[in-house]
């Protein structure tokens, strides 16, 4: 299991825009009628992992694009390391989109090397350094293997090694765990984690909550181009009341602070199970605080928290988690 | 948009097609055709003169008339090639005073005595070989037209059908058969002339219509001659009523600098050019085409747009084009300037000549500027579809219309320039961009004003400026929607200006 990285403090100070490594203020991107990305606005700091959630049509890959100056916005602001988007940023951005191709008659090493070039690099540094990456991948003898001849797996190391190859200060993943097989699954995680630790602000889009919840220090919640949310996975989860699960008589239904109380199965001794859902603002520690001062017994009390994945399907709805199945 | 990122993409775009095997395929195709033409021009010439059997029933003289004819015709033939090499190469100072010293002419009988007289083509081969310079090819012998030989024992008396049946089996032998069993012709004289001057011929195939003309005229003199001297003249004076004929004076330009021939000639190399520009932008079109398919299919586009902008993937696949184009073009000239100056030959002879005309300093900037021009002007075509088909299928659909409406009138054009015309189609043509490029450089052979050339580059410059606005529009919007296939309306409005 990968080492988890603290939230860097910087992101809760500063808030401010000329901080950050990424910054979005109202941003708004139409296609004739559609309103594909609505007022959108958010901030992501060095060494963060931002995680940029939504179902499919969200708007995610619309607002990435932009980032990248791939499309323009109709309206709206963005800034990369403090300017507007442009080509110069490209040395300090690494970028593995959604769909994903390599050119199939280059060797590993050169659609790398290419790849860094286009970044500013110089060849030398380039093919150096995507060398280290190809080693680093366990594929550095297959580095002068065209494309064509690589198994689904290597090629998906090498498309991330393009993404990688020039050390970037701002690494933006667009549905990174789409496709790839459990092995490169845990390999990006690594490699996320090694790119955050080195500093760089890490974007990445997905739908598939289990990796939200396991890598990203803040996340922003898209529906129909809209922002739902944005907070730590804690605040996310915090938006749901907790629930409770109790062993207890039929009395803690009518405690202060119970907004539902769930009767599952009857006990011996009076007692049964209960589901206990919590009105807005209680915590399972004032229940339980109530319940002393009331004298109940109590054999089971365990305070069950929202996941990520009730936040979502709460916020953006269940339609929008459809593939989440397959990750 | 930087060069450096226009020049990687160009790179790696020549990089992919340099390592395909059709490239190199056609790269050497015209190297290998100029290497190997002479020689399988040679093995592919029937230089067997056409075998005669001449059966004289009347006494031979009539056939003895024939052979003296052939042999005349052949030594003329000789005579003439002779004072074309010699006046190629000026070498008529070996003998100033031998008839093929002396161009001006058609030679007469008299001429062809003369050259006999001194020793025929070996001797004068000899007497030129004393003054040839040794880097001057040598003379190419003409082959003889005709062999007369002589009838086999059974065909030389044969009667009726059994003669008739002899001959045709002679004649519809094939070629592998022993010489002595086939011929091409037979020719009877019956025992009947000249009373009778009925003359029968069996051929295996249309016989030539000279060689009907000669046996008509030779019998024809004949006939007249005994005609002449039957009516009481002596037969000198009949022969000297047979052989009174005018003098011809015939001036020509040297070899090559003919009307016909030198308009031939001149325009070998821009019409190649035209020619190479249609094949170069045909294959790499083809290539680049594969290239952009490829980048759409395999999803690399939105990688690749993240480092750089659609214009500068754009310009990079053209300059990768360009350079494609160029390195054909300067593999192919090269190998026509080698076969040119370092060799000899029936080739180099030509090619000599024709780069003459390509040779200065405002005929090679010309030639750059619209096989350059001309190269981009359609490349951006071919990137265009690129951007718009996401398969070589449906990029079929586009190129077909775009291929015919280049070709064909370019075929029209290079037969018309063929056929020295320049008229109403060549002069429009000149003036449409999409086929300036080759109309000029076709042009270049033939004459065309420096207004004119100045003229149609400055329209050239300007399309090909529009060009570039417009479909860089449709290139960087129909980049990213794969899976649309756009109607016309679509398409019109990817070529308005919108920020994306």
């Amino acid at each position: 299991m990968p080492e988890p990285i603290p939230v860097p403090e910087m992101t809760k100070r500063c808030g401010g825009f000329q901080m950050s490594v990424l910054a979005v203020r109202g941003l708004t991107k139409r296609f004739g009628d559609v309103l594909a990305v609505d007022d959108l606005g958010f901030a992501v700091q060095p060494g963060e992992i931002f995680g940029f959630l939504g179902g499919n049509g969200a708007g995610k890959t619309t607002t990435l694009r932009m980032v990248l100056d791939i499309i323009r916005p109709t309206s709206g602001a963005i800034e990369v390391f403090g300017r507007a988007p442009d080509r110069r940023n490209t040395g300090a951005i690494g970028f593995l989109p959604e769909e994903r191709g390599l050119y199939s008659n280059m060797s590993a090493i050169e659609v790398i090397a290419y790849f860094g070039q286009l970044k500013r690099m110089t060849a030398a540094d380039a093919r150096a350094h995507g060398m280290e990456l190809l080693t680093r991948f366990d594929l550095a003898d297959r580095a002068k293997a065209k494309i064509s001849e690589l198994s689904k797996g290597m090629a998906q190391k090498v498309q991330l090694a393009t993404a990688l190859v020039n050390r970037p200060q701002l690494l933006i993943l667009d549905e990174p765990f789409s496709g790839l097989d459990p092995v490169n699954q845990g390999l990006l995680e690594e490699e996320i984690l090694r790119a955050a630790r080195g500093g760089a602000a890490v974007v990445f889009s997905t739908h598939v909550m289990q990796h939200a919840e396991r890598l990203c220090q803040r996340l922003l919640l898209l529906r129909k181009g809209r922002k739902r949310f944005e907070g730590t996975p804690d605040e996310a989860r915090a938006q749901l009341p907790s629930t409770i699960d109790a062993m207890a008589p039929p009395a803690i239904a009518e405690l202060d602070g119970v907004a539902r109380a769930t009767e599952r199965r009857k006990l011996e001794n009076g007692l049964s199970e209960w589901t206990l859902d919590l009105a807005p603002g209680v915590s399972a520690g004032d229940v339980l605080q109530r319940a002393s001062a009331r004298g109940l017994p109590l054999r089971r009390f365990e305070e069950r928290r929202a996941t990520l994945h009730d936040v979502f399907v709460h916020l953006v709805g269940p339609d929008a988690l459809e593939g989440e199945s397959r990750a | 948009m930087t060069l450096r990122n226009i020049f990687l993409v160009a790179r790696r775009e020549f990089a992919q097609v340099v390592a395909l095997k059709s490239f190199w395929l056609t790269l050497l195709l015209i190297p290998v055709a100029l290497a190997i033409g002479p020689l399988l021009g040679d093995s592919l010439d029937d230089e067997e003169p056409t075998r005669v059997v001449v059966i004289d029933r009347a006494g031979g003289s009539a056939a003895a008339a024939l052979a003296a004819r052939f042999a005349f015709e052949q030594d003329r033939h000789a005579l003439q090639a002779l004072s074309r090499y010699v006046r190629r190469h000026k070498l008529e100072r070996a003998d100033p005073q031998a008839p093929w010293a002396k161009h001006d002419r058609w030679y007469t009988p008299a001429d062809v005595m003369a050259f006999r007289a001194a020793g025929g083509l070996e001797a004068a081969l000899a007497r030129i070989e004393r003054a040839k310079p040794a880097d001057i090819p040598e003379f190419d012998r003409p082959a003889a037209d005709y062999e007369i030989v002589a009838a086999s024992g059974t065909l030389a008396t044969a009667e009726g059908d059994a003669l008739a049946s002899q001959a045709r089996r002679l004649v519809q032998a094939s070629k592998e058969a022993p010489k002595a069993e086939r011929a091409d012709l037979v020719l009877l004289i019956g025992a009947g002339y000249p009373a009778d001057p009925t003359v029968r011929v069996w051929a295996g195939d249309q016989p030539r219509a000279s060689f009907v003309a000669g046996v008509q005229e030779v019998l024809t003199a004949d006939l007249r001659h005994r005609m002449l001297v039957d009516s009481g003249l002596s037969p000198r004076q009949a022969l000297a009523v047979q052989s009174a004929a005018p003098a011809i004076a015939v001036t020509t330009p040297p070899p090559g600098g003919g009307a016909r021939e030198a308009l031939l000639v001149r325009s070998i190399v821009p019409l190649a050019l035209a020619y190479i520009l249609m094949m170069g932008l045909m294959l790499s079109g083809s290539w680049m085409l594969q290239g952009a398919i490829e980048e759409r299919s395999k999803k690399l586009l939105e990688s690749v747009l993240a480092c750089i902008t659609p214009e500068e993937l754009m310009y990079g696949k053209l300059l990768g084009a360009l350079g494609i184009g160029l390195s054909m073009l300067t593999a192919w000239l090269g190998a026509a300037a080698v076969v040119a100056f370092a060799t000899q030959g029936a080739i180099a002879d030509v090619i000599r000549p024709a780069l003459a005309p390509v040779t200065s300093p405002g005929a090679i900037v010309t030639l750059i500027y619209f096989f350059a021009m001309g190269y981009i002007a359609i490349s951006i075509v071919f990137v265009a579809i690129g951007a718009l088909a996401d398969s070589m299928s449906e990029a079929q659909g586009y190129l077909m219309p775009v291929i015919l409406a280049i070709l064909l009138p370019v075929t029209f054009l290079i037969r018309a320039i063929l056929a020295g015309n320049s008229g109403p189609l060549v002069q429009v043509l000149t003036w449409v961009p999409i086929w300036t490029p080759f109309t000029v450089l076709a042009r270049l052979g033939t004459g065309i004003s420096a207004l004119e050339v100045i003229g149609a580059a400055v329209v050239l410059a300007a399309f090909v400026a529009l060009e570039m606005i417009l479909l860089a529009r449709l290139f960087r919007q129909s980049l990213l929607a794969q899976g649309q296939k756009p109607g016309l309306k679509v398409l019109i409005e990817r070529l308005r200006p919108v920020a994306n």
